[in-house]
């Protein structure tokens, strides 16, 4: 059982599925970070300023923040309670959405596009575009596959509870009261 | 061993798993295009060999002109050298189509999409081959050690996706029928222009090598838009090759719950 009460009893916290998306975070941060410093250090001089100055940006750009969003991996969770679900991922994500807005509740697979905010094997946040359902804002352990499909008047969200069914019987039962 | 075939089997390693990869999971995880990296490799050799360099040479000496590159070259030569590549390598690139077993494969949009990808990203792979020969025929690179051709491997890794895109956009067109292919070609060799701008700027000496790898950037950029339209344009017309997966479990209006519970 992957439900926990937490807060209330009209309040569930669910976990998503696990994955590895945390690796890639790290991997991708510490190539990223590598790649720029090692360029400055091993080739000092070298290396005209503009390339420099891009290398540098990439590497505080993506790296640092790519190890703190791999710090953060185990704070994914959504939370259920009477007026709406909250998915969360550490203090960088905080999605709101009000039960009375959803539209509609489906999981598919995703047709992933070369357009990402977020987006890596086993790991999906923010907006996110795919080719098929259009903009998504995910948070979710995968990219594209299996993924539960919130929509509501204005958004649509993906996400991947690890229990699926019981996510979304309990959310359908708080939607109906 | 010169440093660059060291680079370059890197980059045809890491461009071939990374655009083989896109091949197998954007169609839907099918190895049906895969093959399809195969028959453009030496297309890249071939075309420069036997097209692009006797013609260069040819209308060179017709015209009294060294066939090369620079500032003393008379702008009409400057513009037929710079038409020469997207002219010929566009035309080149879907060659393969005249096997049966490739034009077989063109059942639909989609599947004219990947083909032209597959056989654009093989061009690629093979031209990354051919420049790596060139260059270690030069003595002024070919005593460098591997590390340094880091753009080299930048470079050679996006332009087989934007070969791929290029080619997509050519086999997409012909699946409409010949004159939306001319169109397509016509639109491919546009891009291929502005694609080169950049490296015919810095042989022209006007820019830096690292300006022209920055000019690269627009280009690519629009490329990456096109395939998404190309993509998007051909999601519409059909389900998806995921959409039979879906589970619907909530729709609102009709309220009853659906499939899945």
């Amino acid at each position: 059982m992957v439900a926990v009460a937490l807060k209330s009893p009209a309040s569930l916290t669910f976990q998503p599925r696990s994955s590895h998306g945390w690796v890639w975070l790290i991997l991708i941060a510490l190539l990223t970070l590598v790649v720029s410093v090692g360029t400055t250090l091993l080739l000092p001089g070298e290396v005209p300023w503009p390339i420099l100055l891009l290398n540098i940006g990439l590497g505080l750009v993506i790296g640092l923040p790519g190890l703190a969003l791999a710090v953060c991996f185990p704070t994914m969770r959504y939370e259920l309670d009477d007026q709406a679900l909250t998915l969360r991922y550490g203090p960088v994500l905080h999605y709101h959405i009000p039960l009375a807005r959803i539209r509609s509740i489906r999981r598919r697979n995703l047709s992933i596009s070369l357009w990402s905010s977020l987006r890596l094997p086993g790991l999906a946040l923010f907006t996110v575009p795919y080719s098929d359902v259009g903009k998504v804002k995910m948070c979710a352990t995968a990219a594209a596959d299996r993924i539960l499909l919130i929509e509501t008047d204005d958004a649509t969200y993906g996400l991947t509870p690890a229990d699926e069914e019981g996510f979304v019987a309990a959310l359908m039962a708080r939607m109906e009261e | 061993m010169p440093g660059i075939y060291v680079m370059a089997v890197i980059t045809l390693l890491v461009s071939a798993a990374l655009w083989g990869g896109l091949l197998y999971v954007l169609p839907g995880r099918t190895k049906r295009y895969l093959w399809l990296l195969l028959p453009g490799l030496p297309l890249s050799a071939l075309v420069n060999l036997g097209v692009k360099r006797p013609l260069a040479v040819m209308a060179g000496q017709m015209a009294g002109v060294a066939p090369k590159l620079g500032l003393e070259t008379p702008w009409w030569f400057i513009l037929f050298l710079f038409l020469l590549a997207p002219v010929f390598e566009e035309a080149v690139k879907v060659v393969p189509l005249l096997l049966p077993q490739v034009r077989r494969l063109l059942v639909s949009s989609a599947a004219a999409l990947w083909v032209g990808m597959a056989l654009g990203i093989s061009f690629g792979l093979g031209e990354a081959a051919y420049l790596a020969y060139g260059i270690a025929q030069s003595p002024q690179y070919a005593a460098l050690p591997w590390y340094i051709f880091t753009g080299y491997f930048g470079e050679r890794l996006v332009v087989c996706f934007v070969h791929g895109v290029m080619t997509a956009v050519v086999v997409t067109g012909l699946q409409h029928g010949k004159g939306r292919g001319m169109i397509g070609y016509l639109a491919a060799v546009g891009l291929h222009t502005l694609v080169n701008l950049g490296a015919v700027f810095f042989q022209l000496g006007l820019i830096p090598a690292w300006g022209a790898q920055l000019a690269l950037l627009l280009p690519i950029l629009l490329l990456a838009a096109i395939f998404e339209r190309l993509r998007r344009d051909i999601a519409r017309g059909s389900d998806g090759p995921d959409s039979a997966d879906e589970i619907v479990y909530f729709r609102r209006g009709q309220e009853e719950q659906l499939s899945g519970y």
